[in-house]
């Protein structure tokens, strides 16, 4: 039977009258990648946050293997060490280098030896190909490095799943792919993943499960196969249509008539 | 200053709320009423203490100044040393601006100010004033070839020069409105009027003009002596009978040795000369009319 | 020499006095400074926590400070705690006091825009890795405030410096006042030498504050490099 790391039941969230997630259930299991697509608004960041115990939830429960997310509690930061996030806008801390970014957490928060976080951190840096930029600070970095240290930070602590809020959504169109293969990488280890994104073709490569958002509710959820190429529901054709394009141009053979 | 004194009220009220908010006036106000203690010292404390703090300008030379060996000195300072050696103990000098005095003295953080305090009916209210040792009035100096001896010498057409804000000013718009004025704003403007010949005299205060005539060749002080005259004395805390009874006491018996003369011609004959010695120094507090 | 006055520095201790104080007018300031920085960051902390009665609490302190002239404070702290509760404050104790008093809202009011500045996913991301708020405070929020304060501070040192010699009100005798006693006790003898007097004095004051600000721009280097 599937190992439920994570459950969500009957999620409500809102802010003020503006009721963003209704009723909300999902589960994961140990090792699976859910990617969440929908129009922007549908609620699918606000849904990661939730997880975190980074917003104030209005009903319903969120437990990890069990434990129930709690903002107020005071086991949150504790519950937080075991949830990797990924914000859209990188936020490494800019006083401390690549490498003091990454250590921070695992040393204050986690306790753990400084040599061996260094060490493992290192070696994390020469998978995602930053080992050079150790020790620079993150305003030399680019976007995709600056992403990609802030995966590596994440995964430093250990997390047993990992949440992304549209990490490749303010790079610039070349550095996309650096940041998805990172990405990629660590689905074919077999880690457990939240990916909110507007990359249709990586979500396709990555996913176990594809749910697709609209309003706060699930429109649709199935495998990536399925959902992409056989939608049930028109709400969801419609929105896949918005990532295809009709030609409007008759394109006859002239360019290759001139040879 | 009436402006200062109000927001002065009004947030020593705040002080008060804040404290009492904080729950430690209890405490502290209460130990202070029950004790019924005075903020000033009296003579035998004082004497007991082996100390007098003295409030004293540290920069208004001749009266309260500072050497070059950052020794106390002047008029007010020569006195000072001679009340701590009488009171048989060391004198404790207190650099005083022209604003705080009164403060030192209703706070007990000085026993005596001897900073060319002048007597006034305001003051009264606030401190006790000793005996004088010093009167000060209005002079008028004019040039040698034409000295102003009194108020009559000037003509139609005369202008007198004085300082805006001044004592001066204030006496003679007051008293003598037909006299015309040339008003200035700085000391060094007077002067430089008096010395193109912009008016026929100077009317300030009379210590000034004296000082300026010794320092000045041609110019005379025709007017020593003009309006009310004031008096400078010793001041301490309101109610401190017994430390005032002494100083009195001692001022009278000071004049036997004619002390302020002495003073005079120690601290004050430099600057103002030995001519007007008789029309500044108060000996024995009995100001001369 | 003569007509500048400098000879006048040279007689006796005057030159040694003047250096005094120096010193004591820089004590005051650099004390009251390190006091305003480290309650300021407290108070601009606490001043953007959203509670109604610490907003207003804040609110009243900082118009006081802003309304009240420095030398009233000094009166009241001076002469009022005298007058209210019988204590006997040193007057230089009194001075760092006041300022204090009035550099813990300045910074106070500094720090807060700086920490408001820092974005809010600053602190949401170092909540997802775990830190609680006070190590978010204390890894994350304070050393970027710091950094941002640093030439604000500077600026604040200085007007310090500036306004001691408002501290000659409750007797305490720092340079400007010492400058002025020279030029009284010899007005006589040279009556000109104010301007060298107060050139020198600038130069003293110069001479002090330059390492301060050496100090503030190479830490605004090594901090933006």
């Amino acid at each position: 039977m599937a190992d439920k790391l994570l459950t969500i039941e009957h999620l409500k969230k809102s802010y003020g009258d503006n009721l963003i997630l209704k009723d909300f259930n999902l589960t994961v299991n140990r090792g699976e990648v859910v990617v969440i697509i929908g129009p922007s608004g549908c609620g699918k960041s606000t849904l990661l946050r939730c997880i975190n115990g980074l917003e104030e939830i209005q009903g319903g429960e969120i437990k990890l293997y069990g434990e129930k997310i709690d903002r107020n509690k005071k086991n949150i930061a504790e519950i937080r060490q075991k949830i990797g996030m990924v914000f859209q806008s990188y936020e490494l801390f800019p006083h401390k280098t690549v490498l003091q970014n990454i250590i921070l957490a695992p040393i204050k928060v986690q306790k753990r030896s400084k040599s061996d976080v260094i060490k493992e951190a290192e070696y994390l840096l020469e998978k995602v190909g930053l080992s050079d930029k150790r020790d620079v600070y993150p305003r030399q970095l680019s976007g995709g490095q600056k992403q990609r240290v802030a995966i590596v930070r994440a995964l430093c602590m250990h997390p047993e799943i990992m949440l992304f809020d549209e990490v490749t959504a303010a790079l610039d169109p070349e550095m996309v792919r650096e940041v998805l293969d990172t990405i990629l990488e660590l689905a074919k280890q077999g880690r457990t993943m939240i990916v909110v994104t507007h990359e249709m073709s990586f979500a396709r490569a990555v996913s176990d499960r594809v749910l697709f958002l609209d309003k706060g509710e699930i429109i649709e959820e199935d495998i990536p196969e399925k959902i992409f190429d056989n939608p049930k529901t028109e709400r969801a054709r419609r929105f896949f249509h918005t990532f295809e394009y009709d030609a409007v141009k008759n394109h006859t053979d002239t360019l290759n008539r001139k040879v | 200053m009436k402006k200062f004194k109000r927001i002065f009220a009004v947030l020593t009220a705040v002080m008060m709320i804040v404290a009492v908010a904080a729950g430690c006036s209890d405490t502290s106000s209460n130990a202070y009423n029950t004790s019924k203690k005075t903020v000033y010292r009296t003579l035998d404390e004082i004497k007991e203490s082996g100390t007098v703090k003295i409030g004293v300008f540290s920069d208004k030379n001749p009266f309260g100044y500072v050497d070059e060996n950052g020794e106390y000195q002047g008029y007010d300072v020569y006195f000072a040393k001679r009340l701590a050696k009488d009171l048989g103990v060391k004198a404790e000098y207190v650099s005083t601006e022209a604003a705080n005095r009164i403060e030192y003295l209703q706070t007990g953080k000085v026993d005596i100010i001897l900073a060319n305090f002048t007597v006034t009916d305001e003051r009264k209210e606030e401190v006790d004033f000793a005996l004088p040792y010093m009167s000060v009035s209005l002079g008028v100096v004019s040039p040698d070839k034409k000295v102003i001896k009194s108020l009559n010498d000037i003509k139609d057409g005369d202008e007198v020069i004085v300082i805006s804000g001044t004592t001066a000013e204030t006496y003679l718009t007051e008293n003598h409105p037909d006299i015309k004025l040339k008003k200035f704003d700085a000391y060094a403007q007077a002067k430089t009027a008096l010395e193109n010949g912009e008016g026929a005299a100077w009317a300030n205060d009379n210590t000034e003009v004296i000082a300026y005539a010794l320092q000045n060749k041609g110019y005379t002080v025709g007017i020593p002596s003009l309006g009310s005259k004031d008096t400078i004395a010793p001041a301490v805390s309101k109610g401190n009978k017994t430390l005032l009874n002494w100083i009195n006491n001692e001022i009278k018996a000071l004049g036997k040795e004619k002390f302020f003369h002495k003073n005079y011609e120690k601290t004050l004959a430099d600057t103002y000369g030995k001519d007007y010695e008789e029309q500044l120094v108060v000996e024995s507090g009995k100001v001369k009319k | 020499m003569q007509a500048l006055g400098i000879d006048v520095l040279l007689k006796g201790n005057n030159f040694i006095r003047l250096i005094d104080g120096l010193c004591t007018a820089l004590r005051i300031s650099l004390v009251s400074v390190i006091f305003s920085i480290v309650f300021g960051i407290v108070f601009g902390i606490v001043m953007t926590y959203k509670n109604t009665v610490i907003r207003v609490v804040s609110r009243v302190y900082l118009e006081i400070v802003r309304i009240m002239p420095q030398m009233v404070l000094l009166f009241i702290v001076f002469f009022g705690t005298t007058r209210m509760f019988g204590l006997n404050l040193d007057a230089e104790l009194a001075s760092i006091i006041v300022f204090t008093f009035w550099g813990t809202a300045e910074m106070g009011d500094l720090v807060r825009g700086a920490v408001s500045n820092i974005p809010k996913h600053q602190y949401e991301s170092s909540y997802a890795l775990g830190l609680n708020k006070a190590q978010t405070y204390f890894y994350i929020v304070i050393p970027q405030t710091l950094r941002r304060l640093i030439p604000l501070s500077i600026n604040l040192v200085t007007r310090m410096i500036k306004t001691t010699s408002l501290v000659m009100m409750i007797g305490v005798v720092e340079a400007l006042k010492v400058t002025q006693q020279i030029i009284e006790a010899n007005r006589m003898t040279a009556p000109n030498a104010a301007f060298g007097l107060y050139l020198t004095v600038f130069i003293l004051y110069f001479l002090a504050c330059w390492p301060i600000s050496l100090l503030a721009s190479y830490l605004e280097k090594k901090w933006s490099a």
